[in-house]
């Protein structure tokens, strides 16, 4: 096995533990649990981009040298990067690791799709001549930066429908340990817009590149169709908070079905044809 | 148009719900498109399945959705919806940008939280002065107003952010106008031209006919080559553009790099190889007089004896997986004979051995005393061209540029007011200071504080 895929499949050990850490902080209460949950983390994030670098580096090796980022391990192993990367700076911003419970399994369940499943294949590949363009990197970043803000929305909507379920009178010290739901409408509100933001420059970014691959910069290919799809359920959200002023459960249930519209644009559109095969 | 009519035009064009609304419908219609094939054909094998429901669908435009009347009906009233919510919000939005509040309000000052109020040890007129410097420098639209003993004052900045979601709308009209400029202007079309032949001649996409191009392009060249595991590595067209016989533009066409002639964008879109093109063979007689000659497919020989005909019928790149081989019948007066004639004869005959007993056809010396030979055929490669033409792009990306603007100023500014009340407490001056903002609590708070740290310093 190359060097950058065995540190990339330690790294899935290293967020499954963070992960761990984080439920066992939210069950136990000890800030202990928290801090060492979010170390590893940090460790975790280090190791990724080593690896990263590293695969990038051994591709220049071979002789086909691109940024990491050209198939679907490559593909997760990145989202998984940019979910921990805006995770930490948001706990080390909102100050509060209560957070990393719902964030950090989506970043393991995406390394550990891209590790072990059997249909995604490690190898460093060359690119083939749709991928050979400087657009990229900017339209793989932008849009997976978009997909990770979008994620952790998520975790914050479920986080949400969850401190819902609190019990008026003593109530577990598990949901007394989840933010209010005030502040976690607002960090839902506030990811959202990264989200939107990014995904919005993705879109652009990719239409820019197709029009110089593909000779039309929008040609309703499935995968473009179903960006267009999450734009709108997301624009649709900012809407009726900003002019209906929605808030709290309706906010949460839409991050929700937004993300799984961002999960279809990611992974299911592969069953259906079109140009984007790639990933 | 009547007043009464107007207004429920207004209302209804303008409400959020008919936004979200077209949002579901535009969003579902998009997914069924993504499910229904549609390419050109893609309706095709629906027609054997299903007849009936093919009729339907055809008669729904489903198989060509994203161009149908009724999707471009929903798109239209989708950017009437948008017009008329920002025309029917604008002027509100305008008087807020417009409006200056007197500075002695008193409702920015009511259960005003301790953190919002100091008291400094200076005399007044001190502090006075050091509000009025503080303000000027970082707001704008300053005013002032002075009472018996206490003295009041305004300060703004951001106000623009009040135009962010215009400039978002405007700019998505702007995306749209575009598209269907380049709709209505421009063309799409492709084109296969086989190396070394030319045309002038292109076919437009959605099966709308041809369309003849005022200049010709010539396909010099095509090649392909791959990486060590097989991966395409290059798709390359060596293409010249010939005006009035004169060729005017010479260059590779590649993938990610099109070229543009008379306004016209190539691409290149795919490849193939013409079926059954040109083969070169090698006919031995006697072993001794060889012949070498080129044939196409349906091409027809004489050899040395009268009457004796030597007949391609066909030419298969790859027969069985045994490799190039032709299919030749020989018509002399002794009657006809039809065999097989392999590039790799040789091979195939270790592998099987006793072959040309077992099967006759494949025995290229089965007409004696002649030998032939498949030395190779020429692989008659095309290249596929996307052709465009598109007047709109540049109003799409500048209206592009223009929602990434509206999308910054919208959610990363805030309007913020600052009201600011310095009066005298006990000899000392208190300073208090009431703010609001159309967004951005977090970012207000922020404000605030900094304001106030100025005096905090001493």
């Amino acid at each position: 096995m190359i060097l950058n895929t065995t540190i990339l499949s330690w790294v899935t050990f290293i967020y499954f533990g963070s992960a761990t850490f984080y439920i066992f902080k939210m069950v136990t209460g000890r800030e202990f649990w928290g801090s060492l949950a979010s170390i590893i983390a940090f460790i975790g994030l280090i190791a990724e981009t080593v690896g990263l670098i590293l695969r990038w580096f051994e591709s220049y090796k071979m002789g086909i040298g691109h940024a990491p980022l050209s198939n679907l391990y490559e593909s997760l192993i990145f989202f998984s990067w940019t979910i921990v990367l805006l995770y930490l700076i948001i706990e080390w911003r909102i100050k509060s690791r209560n957070l990393g419970a719902f964030v950090i399994p989506f970043a393991f369940l995406s390394m550990a799709f891209a590790s072990f499943s059997p249909n995604v294949n490690a190898r460093i590949q060359p690119l083939i001549p749709a991928l050979q363009s400087n657009w990229l990197i900017s339209h793989v970043v932008t849009c997976f930066f978009g997909y990770a803000a979008l994620t952790i929305a998520c975790g914050l909507g479920f986080m949400y429908l969850l401190k819902g379920l609190e019990k008026r009178e003593r109530p577990r010290l598990f949901f007394r340990l989840l933010p209010s739901r005030e502040i976690v409408d607002e960090l839902t509100y506030h990811s959202v817009v990264i989200g939107f933001i990014f995904l919005t420059l993705g879109i652009i970014t990719g239409s820019v590149w197709a029009y110089s691959a593909w000779g039309s910069y929008w040609s309703w290919d499935p995968k473009e169709t179903w960006s267009l799809i999450t734009w709108f359920i997301y624009a649709a959200m900012l809407h009726s908070r900003f002019v209906r002023g929605w808030r709290g459960k309706r906010m949460a249930i839409m991050s929700i079905i937004g993300f799984a519209s961002v999960l279809f644009t990611y992974f299911g559109v592969n069953y259906l044809p079109g140009l984007h095969s790639y990933f | 148009m009547p007043l009464k009519m107007k207004k429920i035009f207004l209302s209804f064009f303008s409400s959020l719900k008919l936004t979200i609304i077209l949002l579901i419908i535009i969003a579902v219609a998009s997914i069924l498109g993504t499910i229904i094939p549609q390419q050109y054909g893609g309706g095709e094998s629906f027609r054997h399945l299903s007849p009936g429901l093919f009729k339907v669908f055809n008669s729904l435009q489903l198989f060509d959705m994203y161009h149908s009347v009724w999707f471009i009906i929903l798109m239209g009233l989708l950017s009437l919806n948008l017009i008329v919510c920002s025309l029917d919000r604008f002027p509100a939005s305008w008087k807020l940008f417009r409006a200056i509040p007197s500075p002695d309000r008193s409702k920015p000052f009511e259960n005003l939280s301790p953190n919002r109020i100091l008291i400094i040890e200076k005399d007044r007129n001190e502090v006075i002065e050091s509000v009025k410097n503080i303000l000027t420098k970082r707001y704008k639209r300053i005013r002032r107003k002075d009472a018996d003993s206490i003295t009041f004052f305004y300060g703004e900045k951001g106000a623009y952010s009040n135009f962010g979601v215009y400039i978002m709308h405007l700019s998505i009209l702007i995306v749209v106008t575009g598209a269907i400029i380049g709709s209505l202007l421009g063309f799409e079309a492709f084109v296969n031209i086989v190396e070394g032949e030319s045309t002038n001649t292109v076919h437009l996409v959605r099966q709308k006919g041809v369309k003849k191009l005022d200049f010709t392009v010539r396909c010099d060249k095509f090649s392909i080559s791959f990486y060590d595991n097989g991966m395409p590595k290059e798709y390359l067209s060596n293409l010249s553009f010939i005006k009035d016989n004169n060729v005017i533009l010479q260059g590779p066409l590649l993938v990610n790099h099109p070229i543009t002639f008379n306004g016209i964008r190539f691409y290149q879109a795919s490849y193939g190889s013409t079926p059954g093109g040109q083969a070169s063979i090698t006919v031995t007689r006697n072993n001794k007089e060889k012949n070498t000659l080129k044939v196409n497919q349906r091409d027809s020989f004489y050899l040395k004896e009268k009457n004796t005909k030597v007949k391609i019928l066909r030419i298969e790149k790859n027969l069985m997986s045994m490799g190039p081989a032709m299919l030749i019948n020989i018509q002399s007066p002794e009657g006809n004979m039809r065999f097989w004639v392999f590039k790799h004869i040789d091979k195939i005959k270790d592998r099987i051995p006793g072959l040309f007993e077992k099967v006759p056809k494949f025995n290229p010396g089965r007409f004696k005393p002649y030998c032939f030979k498949l030395d190779r055929i020429e692989s008659n490669y095309y290249t596929g061209l996307q052709l465009s033409h598109d007047p709109g792009v540049v109003i799409v990306a500048i209206g592009s540029i223009f929602i990434i603007l509206g999308l910054f100023i919208t959610f990363f500014s805030s309007h913020k007011r600052l009201w600011v009340r310095v009066d005298d407490q006990e000899g000392k001056s208190r300073i208090s200071v009431g703010a609001t903002s159309n967004k951005d609590p977090v970012g207000l708070k922020r404000e605030v504080e900094h304001f106030l740290r100025h005096f905090k310093k001493g």
